[in-house]
């Protein structure tokens, strides 16, 4: 059963009509299937799409060609059986950190004493027990973040979450730090994670498996198993034995679209 | 624990918390110091301003038209305790308040329709602009023969100095809404209702407020002009009546009794933006 599909996107094109009023092909033939309960990251050149895609499976954005499955479900719509964490941090700055938290919950109608025991709960696990009173202004970087990721796993009638690059916009330390604390957050937990990066180390040290990206107009070229054992140590994960055997193949395959992105941009 | 170090040869040493103590001190003081300048500045001005005035009049233009800060005050102080000028500020405060609510809310109440048809606001910003354009002091002898002379005229003329103004800055603000966090509720499962009131409308807030702000003296102007045309009471009445017996002192009591009435509810009006806005960082708050 782990291995069925769970997430799948079948002979996917998009057509970005550009501000000139061109047409241009934003992805072509994208053919991906996410297992149930799998870590998947999607990694490539910027602008090859990865973020379109998921943005269809939130069912944000439409195809324009070819079908997204959910669970066998087709998604023609918001599809509010996921949850989304954005690069941006994306809270409301007029809510506390609790009221942020309990803001999926609030949407799906849970009562308001569960919401939040619940947010609590998951706020206390990445340790900003104290600072629920708080508005995001006042928080650092990465609380606003573990704010950001908390709000999307305390709703656990989603099982799948999406997450667009979330740890971009952070400095390298507290990077690792959220890495970590995301792992801890989902292992055991069932969930699927899709998670798009453009960091090949931060793509092997969650995930198992990673689907490659080509270049502008997208597809994916492969996907490569990443069979590091877990619980893995991020802050050492390119110790762990394996690891350079896959960061050098998988960057074999990512150089090449990087390279063609280049020329593109040249051109 | 005092970590202390030597600040120079002979002298005592600093422990970090006199430190902070000391600093804190002399940033209160600054602070202090500030704000009894500005209001020196501020009283100075005001001094400066009568002074021009009451030297001006009978010696550069003549007493019959800028009276005298004496002679005004005077006649305020009259007014105020024969009851005469309260009488009056009544009716054009329940004109000024009825043309004032139903302006915000109307303005607020299209902003939120408009924005949420598809293709609405492109549609109705044309013939919005045209409205907002008409010079509504040429449209209120209009307005007083289809309403009559009683309290409907000032309320439509106030509220029609507030509504366009509101409408515009509620559409500017509802379409500045990031689009991701619209997305992330979306996907959260949020009603198209929640989302107007969990995202949209909190999002406005400080764009209305501002819209409400800048329309007191609108909607006080449009009671005015309302009275200035035919009225019995009101202040408007009040200056329109000294003004036709050449009593000057009597026309500026009235406009210093608005002048005051006017500043008083700006700071009314901040004070309820600086509740609202609290969950905002202190250097974007409203001043004042």
């Amino acid at each position: 059963m782990a291995d069925a599909p769970f997430l799948q996107a079948q002979n996917i094109y998009k057509v970005f009509i550009a501000r000139g009023g061109q047409a241009r092909l934003a992805l072509r033939n994208v053919d991906l299937t996410v297992r149930r309960g799998e870590f998947l990251c999607l990694i490539g050149p910027s602008g090859c799409g990865k973020s379109t895609v998921l943005n269809m499976f939130a069912g944000l954005v439409a195809p324009s060609d070819g079908v997204i499955r959910h669970d066998g479900r087709m998604i023609v719509d918001v599809n509010t059986q996921v949850g989304y964490v954005t690069q941006d941090d994306n809270l409301l700055p007029w809510r506390t950190v609790l009221a942020n938290v309990e803001l999926a919950l609030e949407c799906k109608g849970v009562a308001p004493d569960e919401r939040r025991s619940r947010a609590v709960d998951y706020l206390t696990r990445v340790g900003l027990r104290g600072y629920e009173g708080l508005y995001p202004h006042e928080l650092s970087g990465g609380m606003r973040k573990r704010v950001s990721i908390v709000r999307t796993l305390v709703d656990d009638s989603v099982d799948v979450i999406l997450m667009d690059e979330p740890f971009g916009p952070l400095d390298a330390q507290t990077r690792l730090i959220l890495q970590d604390e995301l792992l801890r957050l989902w292992q055991g937990t069932g969930r699927t994670i899709v998670f798009v990066t453009h960091d090949l180390v931060e793509a092997i040290a969650l995930s198992d498996r990673i689907a490659i990206f080509t270049s502008v107009p997208g597809a994916i070229k492969d996907v490569r198993e990443v069979n590091l054992p877990r619980p893995r140590d991020v802050f050492h994960i390119h110790e762990t034995p394996g690891f350079s055997e896959i960061y050098d193949r998988i960057w074999n395959d990512l150089r090449e679209e990087i390279l063609k992105t280049r020329a593109d941009n040249a051109a | 624990m005092p970590l202390e170090r030597v600040i120079g040869a002979g002298e005592t040493l600093v422990s970090e918390q006199d430190l902070l103590v000391r600093e804190r001190r002399a940033f209160l003081e600054r602070n202090r110091h500030q704000a009894w300048k500005i209001g020196v500045l501020q009283v100075g001005l005001f001094a400066a301003f009568l002074f021009v005035w009451w030297f001006a009049s009978g010696r550069l233009v003549d007493r019959l038209f800028v009276s005298d800060p004496v002679a005004v005050t005077r006649t305020l102080y009259a007014v105020v305790v024969d009851g005469t000028l309260w009488w009056h500020l009544q009716r054009t405060l329940i004109e000024m308040a009825l043309g004032y609510v139903a302006g915000v809310s109307i303005g607020v109440t299209l902003a939120v329709v408009v924005t949420s048809l598809p293709w609405g606001q492109s549609v109705v910003r044309p013939l919005m602009l045209g409205l907002f354009a008409v010079p509504k002091v040429s449209l209120a002898p209009v307005v007083i023969v289809w309403l009559g002379i009683y309290l409907a005229p000032k309320i439509v003329l106030s509220a029609s100095l507030v509504l366009f103004i509101v409408y515009f800055n509620t559409v500017a603000g509802i379409v500045s809404v990031n689009q991701e966090i619209q997305g992330v509720l979306r996907v959260m499962g949020a009603s198209r209702f929640s989302i107007l009131t969990k995202l949209t409308l909190p999002h406005a807030a400080p764009y209305i407020f501002t819209a409400m702000r800048i329309t007191v003296p609108g909607a006080l102007i449009g009671a005015i002009i309302g009275e200035f045309l035919s009225a019995n009471r009101g202040i408007g009445f009040f200056i329109a009546a000294a003004s036709s017996r050449y009593d000057t002192a009597r026309v500026f009591a009235g406009i210093v009794s608005l002048l005051v009435f006017v500043l008083l509810l700006n700071a009314a009006i901040a004070r309820l933006e600086r509740y609202v806005a609290r969950w905002r960082p202190a250097h974007e708050r409203a001043e004042g």
